[in-house]
């Protein structure tokens, strides 16, 4: 139990966007899905990567210099990293004098993550804020997570798990004690949609989240959110929304606070690029204002609570 | 979208005329110009350039603004006993008899309020053999100016006795008018002794005498003006207008006043005369905590059926008259540095005793003026907040941030600044004066800078040390990095042994041993910037007593003593640390690339900062980025940082002036130094190139606070002290600079979005309450910012847009989604 370490992709203070109140948001690394329109692709491989940054090179080359294994060439474009090369030893990244290389994935201890995240307990007080542990699908590492959790919950802060919900039944019961908030995903209510995007059938998922609701009816004062990203032509569909909408209507809505509309965002596509992959959603539009209306309009028509349902992020112009 | 530039609101007729009429600026045909008096000898000085020499921008223009205002200096005819007076006397005199007989009497039309002009510059009274006596001192070869420049052109930052930065004790005038304080005085002078009656208290007390008399014959000149107006005037309502402030200048301020307007009227007039004492517009005369002294004549008029209508309209008259002090040098086009922002401060909200919330009705009808009346410079708000501060207030609050892109006012944090003025009281044994039964009472002056009202005079910006001198002094044995070389003649200073010797790279083996050497060093730039201000401050107390204000400071009057001799109760001085995160960063990076990592030697680091880092960028990369910073949250950093900080404050108590016995606090205000200095600093251990800006204030370095608005306030919390079951000066509260610090963060305005983000930003407000500062400026991210982070993007490295859940550095997302952002930044549109 005490050796254990999580792999932390980043620490987000003062997160407005994981839940209520002001927030520290835990990014764990690794995911059991592999949706293509991810936002954080630096987050889905369970292990450490390395990533360089050109804004933030000076050119020394001492990179290069350092590496023993010849896994670093100055190109015309800069920095290129050959993964099959680098056993990711880290030299380069612990002299690059312009912390122009980075890796991705740190292992922290229990106890050392707790000091950093509670860092900012002033600012949870109110409006019920506190921490978000989410990923990559932050239940991969659920003893971690668990231990994590005991300890917050001891010092009475408030906590939540962001949760892609495709990971084994029992990582639920590791921290379903610890946890008062629930944010879970539900991204295509089509099997062989999801199937097809996510690389898994969403029935673990679907299931996971009945299991959850039935446990959520035996204890009080926990909360669930359910998210669903609106990723075009992938997840945007009337229907899709429609079918997740019934599926609410029909199993959970009691136990569910709040349903999130997410609207896709198109920031990343740097964060493909320094990992050498290319993004499918490079060239998608944002969604329009008014599609996102019309889906909250048809998950209402459904018969979800309209104060229950709402959507968020940036829209197109 | 509507246009992110903030519009006045809801004015009424009156009141947008005036505000569209102050705007005209040249334009007008009233305006506020400095109008400048002599008694007409040809030694005789109107320009006391001392004042000015914490404002570098201005020392170019020293000779000039003297002989300008000596060429167009009116004679003002003086009585033949005019030199036979004392020259506190003499100066109170000749004040008294340009505002009432040589100064133009104005009423704008529609205002409301009399009392117009006030940017004067009059004769400082000398008699030949004071003139020649002071002018010796201050121009000569190694005078106070010489002395100043010296100061400043190496690096050290400024010093000089300036005006204002005071909150005189209104609340008395407003109660018992002028009348009792003459009164007061008059016995005073009665109980003195033959010998008091003919010495310098004698003199000082007859001064303050002819001082008193002035507000009430200045009221009978406006009131004759407001009569003579009525009688032409054709418009019936307007007639009345004249006719009921011809009313008020019966009572006020000679008398106390009995209502709401009279109230404003009898502060206004009381307070723009402080300016035409001391000759300077504005400079951080505050008002203090305004929604609590005029609370019970807001009561007695809404009670008399005033409406609240008539109460906005009143205090956008006083808006007006305010920002008029900008108008000193509206004929040469303004900005010489002292018209760069002003300070007529006041606060708003507050603890009282026992903890509660003072915040009430007016302090709500302050912030609708406030809303409706910005964007506009005068005068400056101040919101005191603390742990139990009530939601509407936040909420309020919240708003007004938002939809002024950044705060319109300033923010206050009680429970840190109270627990730094109570370390004072210890530190400088005034615990009779400052204790829990009246700390809640403190107010801020200029800005942030925290005093008691109506008793303290605290020197706030007297004093501006760059601290980092200290360490350029430690790093090259007490010498200069680089020569001075005069822009001017073009003449190179030679390298002096100005500091103490602490020793070479050969000596300082340890980091311990540096640091021994930057505390020596420490040691002698406070000693050099007391001295450079007992110059200053023992010109002005021997010099240029200024009889009216003194007035108005409590302990004045019981002494004798001027105001500018220590009269004060409370009569301290403030140094106020500059470049703090420049100085901590500094040695943060020297402990980290010569002791710990040892990528150079001492001798290696001080070439690279004399070569401006030219040659050396991989070493400047490793201070800039793989070093330590302040800023981060890091308890061992913050720690180190913390160490730093109680050197520097520790230090700077121990001192006091010789010529009027203040004792030196600290305190943590930059202005516009940190940008300015900049330019004069060799280059720093933490990466920073001559010619880049300084840190500011208490706030961490540019681009170094990396993991956000919390991190940055935590740190800011514990150098300042943070808190103390056992050692809490206020509660909990630890504060070791009573002065309070001064703290900017720039928030990306997606943050304030909607409910639920206003919710969250007030959820940050109250955490800040506990874990940060003393003040708090707001500002949003602004499309400047961005397009700036876009041109260069290696200074803005570590700039995080958050757009909706998703955070990205701007840097390094590609041009076309920089565009796109900023794009939304102007529509406001997240």
């Amino acid at each position: 139990m005490i050796d254990k370490s999580g792999l932390i992709l980043n620490i987000q203070r003062m997160s407005t966007e994981d839940g209520p109140g002001i927030r520290t948001s835990v990014f764990f690394k690794g995911c059991s899905l592999k949706c293509p329109w991810c936002h954080n692709p630096e987050s889905i491989k369970s292990s450490k990567e390395i990533e360089w940054f050109q804004v933030n090179c000076i050119g020394c080359e001492t990179c290069i210099k350092l590496c023993d294994y010849d896994a670093l060439t100055m190109t015309k474009h800069g920095i290129s990293i050959d993964r099959e090369k680098c056993i990711l030893c880290l030299k380069c990244i612990e002299e690059c004098p312009g912390l122009a290389l980075e890796v991705k994935g740190v292992e922290w201890s229990v106890q050392d993550l707790f000091n950093e995240i509670i860092k900012d307990k002033a600012y949870f007080l109110k409006n019920g804020g506190g921490i978000t542990l989410s990923g990559g699908e932050v239940l991969i590492q659920a003893d971690f997570v668990a231990s994590l959790l005991e300890k917050l919950k001891k010092e009475n802060i408030n906590t939540a798990i962001d949760t892609c919900g495709y990971v084994n039944k029992s990582a639920i019961d590791k921290v379903f004690y610890n946890t008062d908030l629930f944010l879970f995903d539900i991204k295509l209510i089509d099997e062989l949609e999801h199937t097809k995007l996510t690389g898994q059938s969403n029935n673990l998922v679907l299931e996971n989240l009945l299991y959850l609701v039935e446990r959520m009816k035996q204890s009080n004062n926990k909360k669930l959110w359910i998210r669903t990203p609106i990723i075009p032509n992938s997840t945007d569909s009337i229907n899709n929304i429609k079918g997740i909408a019934k599926f609410i209507k029909n199993n959970i809505e009691d136990n569910m606070e709040r349903w999130e509309l997410c609207a896709f965002n198109n920031l990343c596509n740097d964060k493909y690029e320094r990992l050498d992959k290319v993004w499918e959603y490079k060239d998608a539009n944002l969604i329009t204002k008014e599609h996102m209306e019309k889906l909250k309009e048809a998950a209402i028509n459904e018969g979800i609570n309209e104060n229950k349902v709402s959507w968020t992020g940036t829209t197109a112009l | 979208m509507s246009s992110t530039i903030k519009q006045p609101k809801n004015l009424s007729k009156r009141v947008k005329w005036l505000r569209d009429y102050y705007f005209k600026g040249l334009n007008r045909e009233w305006n506020n110009e400095y109008l400048s008096y002599t008694t007409g000898t040809e030694w005789d000085v109107q320009y006391d350039e001392i004042a000015f020499y914490i404002t570098p921008e201005a020392y170019a223009f020293l000779q000039i603004m003297k002989s300008s205002h000596n060429q167009n200096a009116r004679k003002v005819k003086l009585g033949s006993n005019f030199f036979a007076m004392s020259l506190p006397e003499r100066k109170a005199e000749f004040l008294r008899e340009v505002m009432v007989n040589y100064v133009p009497h104005d009423i704008v039309d529609n205002d409301l309020i009399a009392g117009g002009r006030f940017n004067v510059v009059t004769s400082k009274g000398w008699t030949k053999k004071e003139a020649n006596a002071r002018n010796k001192r201050v121009y000569g070869k190694n005078g106070a100016r010489a002395m100043m420049k010296w100061f400043h052109n190496h690096g050290y930052g400024n010093s000089g006795a300036t005006s204002g930065h005071i909150i005189a004790d209104y609340e008395k005038i407003l109660k018992y008018g002028f009348k009792e304080v003459y009164n007061q005085l008059a016995d005073i002078f009665a109980n003195y002794s033959e010998q008091d009656k003919l010495g310098k208290k004698g003199d000082q007390i007859k001064a303050m005498m002819i001082a008193a008399k002035m507000p009430k014959q200045l009221a009978v000149k406006y009131k004759e003006k407001c009569i003579k107006l009525a009688k032409d005037e054709k418009d019936e309502s307007r007639k009345n207008e004249l006719l009921l402030m011809a009313k008020n200048l019966d009572v006020v301020p000679w008398n106390g006043a009995t209502n709401f307007y009279e109230a404003i009227q009898s502060l206004w007039m009381t307070h723009m005369l402080i300016m035409a004492d001391e000759n300077y517009p504005g400079p951080g005369v505050s008002f203090g905590r305004i929604d609590q002294y005029l609370l019970p004549y807001y009561e007695q008029s809404i009670s008399d059926g005033m409406t609240k209508e008539f109460m906005k309209e009143i205090l956008g008259c006083f808006w007006f008259h305010c920002n008029t002090a900008y108008d000193a040098q509206i004929g040469v086009g303004g900005n010489q540095g002292i018209t760069a922002g002003f300070g007529q401060l006041f606060n708003l909200s507050g603890l009282g005793k026992d903890n509660v919330d003072m915040t009430n009705d007016l302090t709500y009808l302050f912030l609708e003026v406030i809303d409706d009346m910005s964007p506009i410079l005068e005068p400056k708000p101040n919101v005191r907040l603390h742990q139990n501060s009530p939601e509407k207030l936040m909420d309020t609050v919240v708003d007004m941030i938002l939809s002024s892109q950044g705060a319109p006012f300033l923010l206050n944090f009680d429970e840190r600044s109270m627990a730094g003025m109570l370390r004072e009281a210890k530190r400088a044994n005034l615990e009779k004066l400052i204790n829990l039964d009246n700390v809640f009472d403190y107010a801020s002056v200029g800005c942030l800078e925290n005093t008691m009202v109506g008793n303290d005079r605290s020197g706030t910006v007297d004093n501006n040390l760059n601290l980092l001198k200290a360490v350029e002094l430690a790093l090259n044995n007490g010498k200069d990095l680089l020569p001075y070389t005069d822009e001017m003649t073009g003449k190179t200073d030679k390298l002096r042994q100005d500091g103490p010797i602490t020793g070479t790279n050969d000596d300082l083996d340890t980091f311990d041993k540096f640091y021994q050497a930057y505390v020596e060093q420490t040691k002698y730039i406070i000693k050099k910037i007391v001295e450079l201000y007992e110059v200053t401050e023992s010109l002005r107390a021997e010099f240029s007593p200024t009889p009216y204000l003194s007035l108005l400071v409590n302990g004045c009057a019981d002494q004798g003593l001027d105001v500018t001799q220590g009269g004060a109760e409370i009569s301290l001085t403030t140094i106020e640390g500059v470049t703090y995160a420049t100085t901590v960063d500094s040695l943060l990076a020297i402990k980290y690339l010569v002791y710990d990592k040892k990528e150079c030697t001492l001798e290696q680091l001080v070439t690279a900062l004399k070569d401006n880092w030219v040659g050396h960028e991989i070493l400047q990369a490793k201070a800039k980025n793989r070093a330590p910073k302040y800023g981060r949250d890091n308890d061992e950093t913050d720690e180190f940082a913390k160490k730093v900080m109680d050197n520097w404050a520790e230090e700077t108590w121990v001192h006091k002036t010789k010529s009027t016995n203040r004792r030196f606090r600290p305190g943590m205000l930059s202005w516009n130094y940190w940008v300015g200095d900049g330019y004069i600093m060799a280059a720093s251990a933490n990466g920073r190139e001559k010619g880049k800006f300084l840190s500011n204030a208490i706030c961490p370095s540019n681009g170094t606070d990396i993991n956000g608005p919390t991190s940055n306030s935590n740190s800011v919390g514990k150098v300042l002290g943070g808190k103390s079951e056992e050692f809490g000066d206020f509660g909990n509260y630890v504060n070791c600079l009573p002065n309070g610090a001064s703290h900017t963060i720039t928030f990306s305005s997606s943050l304030l979005k909607n409910k639920g983000h206003k919710d969250k930003f007030k959820a940050f407000l109250y955490g800040y309450t506990k874990n940060g500062g003393t003040a708090l400026q707001i500002n949003l991210l602004d499309v400047n910012m961005l397009k700036e982070a876009q041109k260069h993007p290696k200074d803005y490295r570590h700039l995080l847009v958050r757009v909706t859940g998703y955070n990205a550095y701007f840097a390094s997302i590609g041009k076309e989604l920089q565009d796109e952002i900023i794009a939304r930044e102007i529509h406001n549109s997240f």
